[in-house]
C-alpha cells in the first residue's frame, strides 16, 4: 500500500500544478497591480518588477502612450528627472489604446492616455471613458486646437504631407507634387500610397482633410479619380512612409512627422505641402476615468507638465519632427512651422463625429470599385 | 446499410457503456479529480473569456440583446468576400504546409538521405518566425526595389504585395508545426508492418499507399487543422504583406482599432471561430471508428531505412529546395541585422547589435519567463487531456475536447479583448500581473500539445496501459510511467511550440501587456514601425538563438525525464 501511495504522489504533483495556477487567481491580491508572487520558482528570476504598493508619498504613475517606443523615454525620464515621478507605460497604437481602456472600463490600469490624434479622444470621450480635465498651460496653446468639450487637452500638431522618395524622383526627372492636384498626374500610377481610412488615424485625417477642403461630391470624384494612382490602400497606418522608404512606393499621404521618420534611418525621404491647403492632426493627452486614486495627483501634473514649455521643446531632443503647440516653446531647426502652411480651417470634432458615415462611403465607393477592378 | 446497423448497436454499446464509464470513475477518484480539475481550468481560461466574447457581440448599448449588428456584419458583402478570403488562404496554406511538412518528416524518419540533422534543423528554424520580420524579408528580396526582383532580373514592377507572397510567407512559417506533429506520428508508427510488407515483395509505392499512409492519417488530418486555424488567425503577416487582399484576423483587428467599434470586432471574431470548429468536427468525423494502431508493446525489429536511390534522391532534393528558400528568407534577415541601413547601404556593421543591446535586456527577460512557465503547463495539461479524451469516456467529453481549441483559433486581438473582460474585476482579478499572460499563453498554445498527443495516443494499443493496470499500477502511475513515455515527441513538440509562441506573440498580448511586464515582440514591432529595420533583424536574431538554446534543452530535459526505463522491461 505504501509503495502505491508513493507512486500515486507524481500524479498528484501534476494535479496540484494544474490547480495552482486556479488557486493563484482567487488568491490574488486585488491591490497590487505588479507582478504576482505565483509560481516562485520561475518568476524569482524576473526583472525587479515587485514594488510596494503603499508609500507615503505616491511617486508613481501609469500610463497608455501612443507615441512611438523611440520617443517615449526622452520625455518620461525628463518626468522623472524633474518631478520624481516614475512613469510606467504600455505603448500601444492610438485604436489600441482607446479598445484597451474601452475593454479595462470596470478597472482601468492606467490614469493617463497619451498621444496619437484628437478623434480617437473624441471617441474615448464620447464613450465616457475619460475624465475632464483642462491644464492651465493651455492658456499658452491657440484656441482653434483646443477641446470644445474641455474634456482632453492639445499638445502637438503634425501637419498632412506628401512623403517623397528622393531617389525615385531624381531618376524619373520628376518634381515633387505640390499640390492635392498634382497627385492625380498619370506619372504617378501605381506610387501613392496611403493607409485605408478605416486603419489609421492618418489616413481618416487625411479622407476628412480632403472633404473639408473641395466639399463632398469633388472630393469623392477626387478620390475616385486618385484612386488610379494608388498603388494600395495598406492595412497598417505605419506602412504608408515604410514603403516610400524601401522603395515600393513613390508618394506617402502622411502626417509629417511619421513620414521623416524613415528618413531619421537613412532612407531617401522628403517631405511636399500641398499648396491648396493641408490638415492636421492634434495629438491629446487625456485623464482616464475611474483611474488609481492614488495616481490621480500625479496624473494632472504630467498632463501640465505635457504642455509646458519644457517638456514641448524635448520634441526637438527627442528627434520627433512634432510641431509643438506651446507658443512658447521653441520647434526644431527647419521644421516647417504650422504657421508657414497653409493649413485649412480643419473641423477636428466634426471629423470625429462623421468618422462612421465617410468611411462607410469610401468603403462603397472607393474601396468596392478598387476590387471590382482587380 | 450495413453501416447503420454497426451505427445503432455501437449507439446502444455506448448507452450502456456510458453507464459502465460512470460508475468506473467513481472507483478512480484520482481520475475524478483530475477532469473536474482540467475542467475548471478550462471553464475560467477558455469558456469564461469566449462567452464575454459573445456576450460582447450581442449585447447594445443598453446591455441588452441585439442581434442588429450580426445581421450587418452578415449582410455586408465586403466581409462575405473577406470570409471566403480568409477560407481560399487557409485551406491552401494547409495543404502546402502538410504537403512539405509530410515530405521532410518522411524523409527524415523513413530513409537513409544524407543531412538529415541539418534538415532537421532547418525545418524546425520557420517555427521561430518573429512578426513581420518574414514579410519584410519578402519585401527586400522580391519588392520594386528587391534584391532578387530588380538586382538580379532588373524588374522593378514586380508586385510582391497580394495573396501569393502572402501564400509563400504563412507556408513557410507554419509548416514545422505540420513537420513536428507528423514525425511524431511517423516515428511512432511501428516500422515492422511496413518491413514485412517489404520482405513478402511489395513495393515501396505499394507500402506508402497502403500502409504508411494511411497509419500516418491522424497526423495528417492535424497538420492541416493547426495550419488551417493558424492561417486564419494570422494577424501579422497579412497585415504587411496582404495587399488589397483582405483576411478576417485582420479586419477584426481594424474594425477594432480604426473604428473603434469592438462590438463589431468581437462579432467578426466569432464568426471566425465557425470555420474552426467545423474543421475540427470533420477531422474527428474523418478519423472515428479507424484505427491505427501500431504500437503494441510486442517486440519489434528494426529493418533497413529506405535507400534505393530513385526514392532517396528526389526527396533529398526537394528538402534542399525548400531549405534553400527558408535559408534565402533567414539568411535576408541576418545580413539585414550586420548591415548599415537596410536597402540602402550594405556596408557592414556592428552598431545595430549595440544598440540593441543598450535597450537592455528586461523585455527578453520577462518573455523568456513567461515562456519557460506556461510551456511546460500547456505541454502537460494537453497530454492529460490528449489522455483523457482518448483514452476514457466521462460525460462532456467533446466539449473538453472542443473548447480546448477554441482559445488557438480565435484571433489574439478578440481573445486579449476577452481575457480583459473576463480577468479585470473580482474574484478573477487578473490584469496587470504576469499571470493573465502565463494563462493567455498556456491556453492559447496549449492545442498543439493536445493534438500532437491525441494523434500519437491513437496508435498506441491500449493493452499496453492495460498491462500496467493488470498488474496492480494505477492510473496515475500508468500515465507517468507508460504513456507519457510513449508521448514523448508529441510532448516535446508541444513544449517547443508553446515556448516559441509566447516568446513570438503579438496580437494576443496587446490587451496584456503591462507596463512591468513588457514583451520582446513589442520591442521588435517598436523598433520596425520606427523603420530601424536593421536593429529589428538583430533583436530577432538574438531571439532565435535564445529559442534555439530552449529548444535544445527542451529535448535534452524530455528525452531525460521520460526516457523509458529499459532495465526494468527486459
Amino acid at each position: 500500500m505504501p509503495r502505491v501511495t508513493k507512486k500515486t504522489l507524481s500524479f498528484v504533483m501534476v494535479c496540484i500544478m494544474l490547480v495552482t495556477t486556479l488557486m493563484a487567481c482567487s488568491n490574488q491580491n486585488p491591490a497590487s497591480n505588479t507582478a504576482t508572487p505565483s509560481n516562485p520558482p520561475e518568476s524569482s528570476a524576473a526583472p525587479p518588477a515587485t514594488k510596494e504598493p503603499e508609500k507615503p508619498a505616491y511617486k508613481e504613475l501609469t500610463v497608455y502612450s501612443a507615441l512611438p517606443d523611440t520617443e517615449i523615454p526622452t520625455y518620461f525620464n525628463a518626468f522623472e528627472k524633474d518631478t520624481g515621478i516614475k512613469i510606467n507605460y504600455v505603448r500601444l497604437s492610438a485604436g489600441e489604446m482607446l479598445a484597451r481602456i474601452s475593454a479595462e472600463k470596470a478597472n482601468p490600469l492606467a490614469s493617463v492616455m497619451h498621444g496619437g490624434s484628437s478623434d480617437t479622444y473624441i471617441a474615448a470621450a464620447k464613450e465616457g471613458l475619460l475624465e475632464p480635465y483642462q491644464s492651465s498651460e493651455l492658456a499658452n496653446i491657440p484656441e482653434q486646437y483646443k477641446d470644445p468639450e474641455k474634456i482632453w487637452n492639445p499638445f502637438y500638431v503634425g501637419a498632412i504631407s506628401f512623403a517623397c522618395n528622393k531617389d525615385w524622383f531624381t531618376k524619373n526627372s520628376l518634381e515633387y507634387p505640390k499640390s492635392w492636384q498634382d497627385l492625380l498626374k498619370p506619372e504617378f500610377k501605381g506610387q501613392i500610397s496611403m493607409a485605408h481610412p478605416s486603419t489609421s488615424g492618418t489616413s481618416y485625417t487625411v479622407l476628412a482633410t480632403i472633404i473639408q477642403l473641395m466639399g463632398e461630391e469633388k472630393a469623392w470624384e477626387y478620390l475616385a479619380a486618385l484612386n488610379k494612382n494608388v498603388r494600395q490602400y495598406t492595412k497598417a497606418g505605419a506602412a504608408p512612409p515604410m514603403e516610400v522608404g524601401l522603395g515600393e512606393a513613390a508618394i506617402a499621404i502622411t502626417f509629417s512627422h511619421d513620414g521623416l521618420k524613415p528618413a531619421m534611418e537613412g532612407y531617401p525621404i522628403e517631405l511636399s505641402f500641398p499648396s491648396e491647403g493641408t490638415g492636421f492632426e492634434v495629438g491629446a493627452v487625456a485623464l482616464i476615468k475611474g483611474g488609481n486614486e492614488k495616481e490621480q495627483e500625479n496624473a494632472r501634473l504630467f498632463i501640465d507638465w505635457t504642455l509646458s514649455k519644457r517638456a514641448q521643446e524635448l520634441f526637438i531632443d527627442s528627434k520627433s519632427n512634432r510641431v509643438p503647440l506651446n507658443s512658447t516653446a521653441k520647434a526644431t531647426d527647419g521644421l516647417i512651422k504650422i504657421e508657414d502652411l497653409k493649413i485649412i480651417d480643419y473641423d477636428a470634432v466634426w471629423a470625429g463625429q462623421n468618422k462612421k458615415d465617410l468611411v462607410a462611403k469610401f468603403n462603397e465607393k472607393i474601396d468596392a470599385a478598387n476590387n471590382l477592378k482587380q | 446499410m450495413g453501416a447503420k446497423g454497426q451505427l445503432v448497436s455501437r449507439r446502444k454499446l455506448s448507452a450502456k457503456n456510458s453507464m459502465k464509464d460512470f460508475k468506473m470513475l467513481l472507483h478512480q477518484p484520482l481520475l475524478l479529480l483530475t477532469i473536474i480539475a482540467v475542467f475548471v481550468l478550462l471553464f475560467i481560461f477558455i469558456m469564461l473569456p469566449i462567452f464575454n466574447v459573445f456576450k460582447l457581440s450581442f449585447t447594445n448599448a443598453e446591455g441588452g440583446f441585439t442581434t442588429q449588428k450580426f445581421i450587418e456584419i452578415i449582410q455586408n458583402k465586403g466581409y462575405g468576400q473577406t470570409f471566403l478570403n480568409s477560407m481560399k488562404l487557409g485551406l491552401i496554406v494547409a495543404l502546402v504546409s502538410t504537403f512539405i511538412g509530410y515530405v521532410f518528416a518522411f524523409a527524415l524518419t523513413r530513409t537513409e538521405m544524407p543531412g538529415k540533422g541539418f534538415f532537421r534543423a532547418i525545418a524546425t528554424l520557420p517555427i521561430i518566425s518573429p512578426p513581420f520580420i518574414l514579410s519584410l524579408s519578402i519585401i527586400f528580396l522580391f519588392g520594386r526595389q528587391g534584391l532578387i526582383t530588380k538586382t538580379l532580373f532588373g524588374i522593378d514592377t514586380f508586385d510582391v504585395y497580394g495573396i501569393h507572397s502572402l501564400i509563400v510567407v504563412q507556408s513557410i512559417s507554419f509548416f514545422p508545426v505540420a513537420f513536428l506533429t507528423l514525425t511524431g506520428i511517423l516515428e511512432s508508427i511501428d516500422t515492422s508492418v511496413e518491413d514485412a510488407a517489404y520482405n513478402m515483395g511489395a513495393s515501396r509505392g505499394h507500402i506508402f499507399r497502403t500502409i504508411t499512409m494511411p497509419l500516418s492519417a491522424p497526423g495528417i488530418a492535424s497538420a492541416l487543422l493547426l495550419v488551417f486555424i493558424q492561417s486564419l488567425e494570422d494577424f501579422s503577416n497579412p497585415a504587411v504583406i496582404a495587399g488589397g487582399f483582405s483576411t478576417l484576423a485582420v479586419e477584426t483587428y481594424r474594425i477594432i482599432t480604426g473604428m473603434y467599434d469592438l462590438q463589431g470586432g468581437s462579432l467578426l471574431a466569432i464568426i471566425l471561430l465557425l470555420p474552426t470548429v467545423c474543421a475540427f468536427l470533420l477531422q474527428k468525423y474523418w478519423l472515428k471508428g479507424k484505427s491505427f494502431v501500431t504500437v503494441t508493446g510486442k517486440p519489434s525489429q528494426k529493418g533497413r531505412k529506405l535507400h534505393e536511390k530513385h526514392i532517396m534522391w528526389p526527396l533529398f532534393a526537394f528538402c534542399t529546395v525548400i531549405s534553400g528558400i527558408i535559408i534565402l528568407f533567414y539568411g535576408t534577415v541576418l545580413i539585414g541585422s550586420f548591415i548599415k541601413t537596410w536597402g540602402i547601404n550594405y556596408t557592414f556593421t556592428l552598431e545595430h547589435f549595440e544598440y540593441v543591446i543598450s535597450l537592455g535586456w528586461d523585455a527578453l527577460k520577462n518573455s523568456i519567463t513567461l515562456a519557460t512557465i506556461s510551456a511546460p503547463i500547456g505541454g502537460i495539461l494537453g497530454m492529460i487531456i490528449a489522455f483523457l479524451t482518448v483514452r476514457k469516456n466521462f460525460f462532456g467529453k467533446k466539449v473538453m475536447e472542443i473548447s480546448s481549441m477554441l482559445t488557438f483559433a480565435i484571433p489574439g486581438t478578440v481573445l486579449g479583448i476577452g481575457y480583459v473582460c473576463t480577468f479585470n474585476q473580482k474574484p478573477l482579478l487578473l490584469t496587470g500581473t504576469a499571470l493573465i499572460l502565463v494563462a493567455a499563453f498556456t491556453f492559447r498554445n496549449m492545442p498543439v500539445a493536445l493534438e500532437a498527443g491525441t494523434s500519437t495516443l491513437l496508435q498506441i494499443d491500449r493493452s499496453i496501459e492495460e498491462a500496467s493496470t493488470i498488474s496492480g499500477a494505477d492510473n496515475g502511475v500508468t500515465f507517468r510511467r507508460i504513456t507519457l513515455p510513449l508521448l514523448k515527441q508529441a510532448f516535446f513538440s508541444g513544449m517547443v511550440y508553446s515556448f516559441v509562441r509566447a516568446m513570438t506573440a503579438v496580437s494576443a498580448v496587446i490587451f496584456l501587456t503591462s507596463p512591468k511586464w513588457t514583451l520582446a515582440t513589442t520591442k521588435v514591432f517598436s523598433l520596425f514601425e520606427a523603420s530601424k529595420y536593421s536593429a529589428a533583424a538583430c533583436y530577432v536574431m538574438i531571439m532565435i538563438v535564445i529559442i534555439l538554446t530552449a529548444i535544445v534543452l527542451i529535448n535534452f530535459l524530455v528525452q531525460t525525464l521520460l526516457a523509458p526505463r529499459t532495465k526494468v522491461y527486459k
